[in-house]
């Protein structure tokens, strides 16, 4: 620390020779002048002093008459003069300035966080559309406008932040997890609630409205289960009015499901040949340059590799490199074997199951059969479910 | 001769009763060392000989030197010094 601090005030090595310089270093400390590193060869001293010391050392060399010689210069005070002799580096250094100063005046980063349901892809074109680019000014970016803009354009944003630090901006957005309640009109009309297939009714829970149906009953495909005109009478039990409510209800119909798939016996399979070509590239914003051949092989894929230089990351300056790998390939045709077979449509079967599944359908029976037919393999399944039933529709209006 | 010294004896008392610093009271030299490489010394007046075997100081009430083989002075203030060197022998003078 200490030695930093004498390099930045700057010092000097000198040679005090002459009558008494004892008593030249004496009168140095009497004057606060600091000497270090004092080495006596023969009749001569060698000593550090530090430059504020060195001017007023005039009177003290006079008094003890002793000669002092300068051998060495050390510190900044010596060091920058001598920099700035160099006029490609100061030029070179005014440049560099110039050019850090007038690129903090634009963005060159954009950063998103906190999107699962919208791609990157979709939020790119949605900036761009609102002129928010990299290379923009950052005075031309309205911060607060486009937080508004974000909210408006994505309805499941629930909260937008858009930060801008240095040169990137942050856009942090969080989407809502809660599925979008679709508001329901308010009981103006009323609504009924019809079968969207046929099959025989199981249960049966209504909260609004008439029930048209009973357990055990059979409806055809847009039969009405529950109608939402609910009749009112009179004392003398002769009708007075409809009221009119939306219907809701818990309604599980037993019915048959069918399901098939098939898969063509031949299928073609990508057989890389192992001759690969890797081209790199350097990317500066939208431009790039590649020495590449524009198509190495008849039949390849491409795979890119990019990174970006640490040093411009910290910087956000949008300068990227990376590489194409292309891999020449043959398409090749494979037939399935039977267990090949099986097993993708017993995959595509439990696929299937699964959706069923998730719409909250039971199972009661099930048939399935893996058949052939000319070209394919064909899997039929016969399924007896209970699934839940019941679209809404608007309710005809009996007006008296 | 006598008098001085009663009058030395009688400056030390009072110091001690009243549990003063020595060396900034009676002007004693202050010498600290490490093995016999290093030595720290302060409340000296001023360097009388520097030569690589011997460093002459005078203090207040006399002259210390610091005998030994290539002896340097690493740095030089108004307030103390620090000597480096081999240090064979320190010898108060008068």
């Amino acid at each position: 620390m200490l030695e930093l601090l004498k390099y930045i005030r700057g010092y000097l090595r000198i040679r005090v020779s002459g009558f008494s310089p004892e008593r030249f270093m004496n009168l140095c400390s009497n004057k606060g002048i600091l000497l270090w590193n004092i080495v006596r060869e023969g009749d001569v001293y060698y000593m550090n002093v530090n430059l504020k010391g060195f001017w007023s050392l005039k009177p003290i060399v006079k008094k003890s008459g002793t000669r002092v010689a300068v051998l060495e210069r050390y510190g900044l005070p010596f060091f920058i003069p001598k920099l700035f002799k160099r006029k490609m580096f100061v030029g070179g250094l005014m440049i560099a300035v110039a050019f850090w100063i007038w690129s903090s005046f634009y963005i060159w980063d954009i950063e998103l966080e906190g999107n699962y349901q919208i791609t990157g892809d979709v939020f790119q074109s949605f900036l761009e559309d609102n002129q928010v680019k990299v290379g923009m000014r950052r005075d031309a970016l309205d911060i607060k406008e486009l937080e508004k803009e974000i909210r408006r354009e994505f309805t499941q944003v629930t909260w937008a932040s858009v930060k801008l630090s240095g040169t990137r901006l942050h856009i942090d957005i969080k989407e809502n997890d809660a599925p979008i309640t679709v508001e329901t009109k308010n009981n103006s009309g009323g609504t009924d609630l019809v079968s969207e297939y046929g099959g025989t009714v199981v249960s049966i829970i209504v909260r609004s409205g008439v029930p048209k149906v009973a357990i055990g009953d059979t409806v055809e495909e847009g039969s009405v289960l529950v109608e939402g005109k609910v009749p009112i009478y009179n004392d003398d039990s002769t009708l007075r009015e409809y009221f009119y409510v939306d219907a809701d209800a818990d309604i599980v119909l037993e019915h048959t499901r069918s399901f098939s798939e098939s898969l063509s016996f031949n299928y073609i399979k990508k057989e890389y040949t192992g001759r690969n070509k890797t081209d790199y590239y350097l990317r500066v914003g939208g431009s790039e340059w590649s020495i590449a051949d524009k198509r190495p092989y008849l039949v390849y894929d491409s795979v890119i590799k990019e990174s970006r230089p640490l040093v411009l990351e910290k910087l956000s300056i949008p300068v990227y490199f990376g590489s194409y790998t292309h891999r020449e390939y043959q398409n090749v045709e494979h037939e399935y074997t039977l267990k090949e077979a099986e097993t993708l449509l017993k995959q595509k079967l439990i696929t299937f199951l699964t959706s069923l599944e998730e719409k909250g359908v039971q199972i009661i029976e099930k048939d399935v059969k893996i058949d052939t037919d000319s070209s394919s393999w064909i899997i039929q399944g016969e399924f007896l479910v209970q699934e839940p039933v019941g679209v809404s529709q608007e309710t005809v209006r009996m007006d008296k | 001769m006598k008098k001085n010294n009663e009058r030395c004896k009688r400056k030390e008392m009072l110091v001690e009763s009243l549990k003063l610093p020595k060396d900034i009271c009676m002007g004693a030299l202050k010498v600290t060392m490490t093995g016999n490489r290093e030595a720290w010394i302060e409340n000296y007046r001023g360097i009388l000989e520097y030569t690589e075997g011997l460093i002459l100081l005078q203090a207040k009430t006399c002259q210390v030197s610091f005998e030994g083989t290539g002896l340097s002075i690493d740095y030089y203030t108004n307030e103390d010094m620090k000597i480096s060197g081999c240090i064979a022998c320190v010898k108060y003078l008068g």
